[in-house]
């Protein structure tokens, strides 16, 4: 696993915006940055990589039903009393699910470990799975990477393929919050995808979506802005948002198909880091986790702590083996914790910037296969929104 | 090869817009805005009342309802909202959009009893008005009509679905125009955690 200075293509932003690639930059700093790439072997992709990636989603997924059945398990992963039964129905029936993304740290060497799950919206979708892609491709074309270069990247295909085979209600809605441009590109670039496998697809905002009810109030329903019904629905908004607001109820009655569905609420949950370490103790790929308590000791070197609900890294505090304390601020300060033995994220050389640069790995599963991955930067120890969006080869 | 075979984006619009084709035919009706203006149009004034009667008394069934009157007159204009028959189990008033027209169905059935003078038959009115022919006995339900406050120009469905731009003969499809129980339309009901947090995806 090297990093590797490269000029970057000539025009490529003009080419983003064309594609409606939008938020390549992030308040004037880079987001989408070709000025590297990641050379992996494909040793390292498929032993360190894509064979873990598979085994940790099949442990996931083996303790999804035990989760679903157990009182203690649904309260410590603070999923609301009033949704168990609608959680439990969605794994018995089979609801199916797409997507999701593990987060993990990796240096080229030993076991990868898994910082945590973004299991229900997982976002940097089409920088994976359309822009890196491209970007290979045209640094083959232009005599930058050699022929024989390629990718751990089979995210399209593989989304495609799934839109073939799902069971989805047709016509099928996609939505998002209405003025989050990476959302939209999200849910644009799998609506995308659902069309080229023949599906009817609908998009509508987050806000506009309606519920109709009968005259005495019940029976609800979702419709969109011309009240036809709402059978389907990709929803790229946090299940952990849905069970807190007024039409959270309503999609208890709906009978609305929701992808992701609501099992998923379980795994997109730092809780679950917690529960597979008692699952898997010292499972290679694992990392020590604890729920906090009341009682917990204060933060030792060498741990972190993560709201129960977070994302882009908001609301991590972590202590390094050294001592060094390291905060990043945030929305989600209003929930429980876990800790996480803390495991450094490698750490590069960025000649250009002449600094360092920190490295996250994303690995991607479709269905119950891996997908690909992803790669985030950032100055600092803690991966967030901010963090930089590099490619990746894999050349021997 | 661990890379997808190929990534390519096919839609450059919004595929919002696809429309779902169909292949059904086209069968006449007629919109007017009350009976008078429906007799004055030269049909049998008794059949522009009955069917003006069986529009208004779908109209506190099929009309949207909503729990203020504010967000019904959001949707089709300041004093355009009515208070509902219906009241929520909690006893709240519901309110709902004036009927401002109504679509007469029967007009131009070939097997209904009225006929407009002089036209022979329904193949006469849709020939003029170059419309496929209506299969016999089909025709679309009489029903009532609204205006929403951003397009007063064009009457609607209790659904929304737009008929006419004015009053006269309109040819529809009738899976479209079938009226449908008017239940409590509420929205915005989504968005709030997102709007609070500032942060959403992952």
């Amino acid at each position: 696993m090297k990093r590797i200075s490269v000029a970057e293509r000539a025009n490529w932003r003009t080419y983003a915006e064309e594609v409606g690639f939008n938020f390549h930059t992030f308040d004037g700093e880079p987001y989408w940055d070709e000025t590297a790439y990641y050379q992996f072997s494909l040793q390292q992709i498929e032993e360190d990589l894509e064979a873990p990636t598979e085994e940790l989603h099949q442990m996931v997924m083996d303790m999804v039903g035990d989760i679903t059945r157990s009182e203690e398990m649904l309260t410590q992963l603070n999923i609301p009393r009033d949704y168990w039964s609608y959680v439990w129905n969605s794994w018995n029936n089979g609801e199916p699910h797409l997507y999701g993304r593990m987060d993990l740290v990796y240096d080229g060497t030993g076991p990868a470990k898994l910082l945590e799950l973004n299991y229900d919206t997982p976002t940097s979708l089409f920088e994976t799975g359309f822009f890196q892609w491209v970007w290979l491709e045209d640094q083959i074309k232009n005599g930058v990477l050699p022929e024989r270069a390629d990718q751990f990247n089979s995210l399209q295909d593989k989304i495609e393929q799934a839109f073939i085979e799902l069971e989805l209600s047709t016509p099928f809605y996609f939505t998002s919050v209405r003025d989050n441009a990476e959302d939209r590109g999200t849910v644009s670039y799998l609506m995308d995808i659902a069309a080229q496998a023949g599906r009817n697809v609908h998009y509508i905002a987050l806000e506009d979506i309606g519920v109709i009810t009968d005259a005495k109030g019940e029976n609800p329903q979702f419709v969109d802005l011309d009240d036809h019904p709402i059978k389907g629905l990709f929803k790229l908004y946090p299940w952990e948002f849905i069970v807190q607001e007024d039409f959270g109820r309503a999609t208890l009655a709906a009978n609305t198909q929701m992808v992701e569905p609501a099992w998923k609420m379980l795994l997109s949950n730092k809780g679950i880091l917690p529960l597979l370490w008692a699952r898997y103790p010292d499972h290679p790929n694992l990392l020590p986790a604890f729920f906090e308590t009341p009682g917990s000791d204060p933060m030792a070197a060498g741990w972190v702590r993560k709201p129960l609900f977070s994302r882009e890294g908001a609301n991590v505090d972590l202590i390094t083996g050294t001592g060094e304390k390291l905060s990043a601020e945030g929305p989600y300060a209003d929930g429980r914790y876990i800790r996480q033995a803390f495991h450094a994220l490698p750490k590069f050389r960025d000649e250009l910037r002449g600094g360092d640069a920190y490295t996250m790995l994303g690995s991607w599963v479709v269905g119950d296969s891996a997908a690909g991955i992803c790669i985030r930067e950032d100055a600092t120890l803690i991966t967030k929104d901010s963090s930089r969006f590099l490619p990746h080869i894999i050349l021997d | 090869m661990k890379r997808s075979k190929k990534a390519a984006l096919v839609l450059t619009v919004p595929v919002a817009t696809l429309l779902i084709a169909g292949c059904e035919k086209e069968v006449q009706g007629m919109v007017y805005s009350n009976p008078e203006e429906c007799s004055a149009g030269g049909w049998n004034t008794e059949q522009c009342e009955a069917e003006y009667a069986e529009a208004k008394a779908l109209h506190p069934q099929v009309a949207p309802k909503y729990v203020s009157k504010e967000e019904c007159e959001a949707d089709f204009g300041d004093g355009k909202c009515e208070t509902a028959p219906q009241q929520t189990t909690s006893g709240h008033s519901v309110f709902m959009p004036m009927m401002m027209g109504y679509l007469a169905g029967q007009m131009m059935n070939r097997g209904a009893s009225f006929q407009q003078p002089g036209a022979a038959s329904a193949g006469t009115n849709t020939a003029a008005t170059g419309t496929k022919a209506a299969a016999a006995g089909a025709s679309v339900p009489t029903q009532p009509l609204y205006k929403s406050r951003d397009d007063r120009g064009t009457y609607r469905t209790a659904h929304n679905t737009p008929v006419a731009k004015g009053t006269g003969p309109v040819s529809l499809k009738p899976s479209q125009m079938q009226p449908r129980a008017g239940g409590l339309v509420r929205r915005g009901g989504f968005g709030h955690q997102a709007a609070m947090r500032n942060s959403y995806g992952g």
